[in-house]
């Protein structure tokens, strides 16, 4: 595929999965209706309503003390503010944003903020000595690439929505094992209720699942982004296939922030993904977007 | 009645589409807008610094004389083209003379090894980095815009409404006058 394309194609993945979501709130709501009372379809509705909103508005904010980055002093980092400016004005963005530096050896590098007036980048040092200026811009434009695409927004309505459908679940479930469902006789009863004690168990594991799938995706969408940007994506995947050969662990990392780095802060181990466990992942293998970026860029890495 | 709903129906699709047309038109245009002025920038930045650098050369290299001429002409040649394709094709001009005045540079040591000679080269290098990254964006939504511009059914509306394609800001090396300038 073309760069184009391949960036296409991503924005309709993620609609997909966004509507998946919906049928899986949708399903939800109709198991609370047809196994238990539809009374409490509207409480649960608005108990979900409310938790959302809240949650919606205490999200963001919280990322740069969580992962320990500190304002970059313009005269110590001159390099890296050149590349910022540079690659903020290739990807069109009003002003180039803030940065920050991590002091940690492992090399990685997040974005973050809803909009891209009141975005800002972090890197670590460890990624700084590592990279070289053509690498740098790659992942500089990973980043301004998720801001630029809303990646943090989109990131943060679907953590919301996970929280939503995990508190309904849990609520219906507590009040199926107090004795609650409408069809206490027979059955067609029973059965109907296992059904829905399922559904609400299966339900909140497979919101996350969806969830690490948008996940997945908007990390292939920046990287085709990034290439665009840059018109060099030989240079993020040079970068990439550094991060793959380094195996430094990055610290003050957490789940929460995952999405937001270069590449997954957690489990940098190398080494065979089944691939259950890559449904559990935030960040697509670096070999699969490795090759991706070959592949639109018509250009071949030498292998490892 | 039932033609009446029909009519009035179609009147509705009609206008949605034009309004929606209209306002894609203009997000688009307004980000080639946005993508002008992020080169207007930088092309400034270098009318700018062109001066000082002449000045700074000068003092090391008085007999140049040739070379700060072309130099002095290119950039008031750039500051007064207008439209993108003309102030592209200045631009390459006035980026052959820098080239020539710096190369002409490496044969003075204490010109190089001046700290303000160093700085002003270190932000000519700037400049040309963001102006390439600038030159890039512009580019892609002029391309956007122009696709969107010509594509039906916005072919049809674009015109009535008084939209107009964009010039691209190319600067096509291949036909580059600049060689024609060095021996004037």
């Amino acid at each position: 595929m073309t760069l184009q394309e391949q960036i296409r194609a991503n924005r309709w993945r993620t609609l997909w999965l966004l509507l998946l979501f919906a049928v899986l709130v949708g399903v939800l709501g109709a198991i609370v209706g047809f196994a238990f009372d539809l009374s409490l379809l509207i409480v649960v509705a608005v108990v979900g309503f409310v938790y959302a909103i809240f949650s919606w508005l205490g999200a963001g904010g919280i990322v740069a003390s969580v992962t320990g980055a500190k304002p970059a002093d313009r005269a110590e980092y001159p390099r890296l503010y050149h590349v910022v400016e540079t690659v903020a004005i290739a990807a069109g963005l009003p002003q180039p944003p803030p940065v920050y530096v991590i002091d940690d050896d492992a090399p990685n590098a997040f974005a973050a903020g809803r909009s891209p007036a009141k975005a800002y980048v972090a890197v670590t040092t460890g990624l700084l000595n590592m990279m070289s200026e053509r690498e740098l811009e790659g992942v500089i434009a990973h980043e301004l690439s998720h801001v630029r695409n809303r990646d943090v927004r989109l990131m943060t309505l679907v953590a919301v929505l996970v929280g939503v459908v995990a508190l309904i679940s849990d609520l219906l479930l507590r009040f199926a094992f107090w004795g609650g469902g409408k069809r206490g006789g027979g059955t067609a009863g029973l059965i109907a209720l296992a059904i829905g004690i399922a559904a609400l168990v299966i339900a909140p594991v497979a919101a996350i699942l969806i969830q690490l799938a948008v996940s997945r995706r908007r990390e292939y969408l920046a990287d085709s982004s990034a290439a665009e940007i840059t018109g060099d994506g030989e240079g993020l995947a040079l970068a990439l296939r550094k991060l793959q050969l380094n195996t430094t662990e990055t610290k003050h990392a957490s789940r929460a922030v995952a999405h937001l780095y270069i590449e997954s802060p957690l489990n940098q181990a190398s080494g065979v993904r089944s691939s259950m466990r890559s449904l559990f992942e935030t960040h697509p293998p670096l070999e699969a977007r490795i090759a991706a970026l070959e592949e639109a860029g018509g250009f071949h890495l030498a292998p490892v | 009645m039932t033609l009446a709903i029909v009519l009035a129906a179609v009147a509705a699709v009609l206008l949605l589409f034009l309004v929606l047309t209209f306002n894609r038109l203009v997000r688009l245009r307004n980000e080639t807008k946005t993508g002008w002025a992020n080169i207007d920038v930088q092309l400034r930045r270098r009318f700018d610094l062109v001066p000082n650098l002449v000045e700074t050369v000068k003092a090391y290299a008085d007999h140049e004389r040739e070379t700060f001429d072309s130099v002095t002409q290119a950039r008031a040649a750039a500051q007064r083209a207008s439209g993108p394709a003309a102030a592209a094709q200045a631009d390459t001009i006035l980026g052959g003379a820098l080239n020539r005045l710096l190369a002409v540079s490496e044969a003075y040591p204490q010109l190089r090894a001046s700290e303000n000679f160093l700085a002003l080269q270190q932000e000519l290098a700037d400049i040309e980095d963001k102006l390439a990254a600038a030159r890039r964006y512009y580019n892609q939504t002029v391309y956007r815009y122009n696709t969107v511009l010509q594509s039906f059914p916005a072919v049809i509306v674009a015109r009535a409404l008084r939209f107009h394609e964009r010039e691209f800001f190319e600067t096509d090396t291949r036909d580059a006058p600049a060689v024609s300038l060095a021996q004037p």
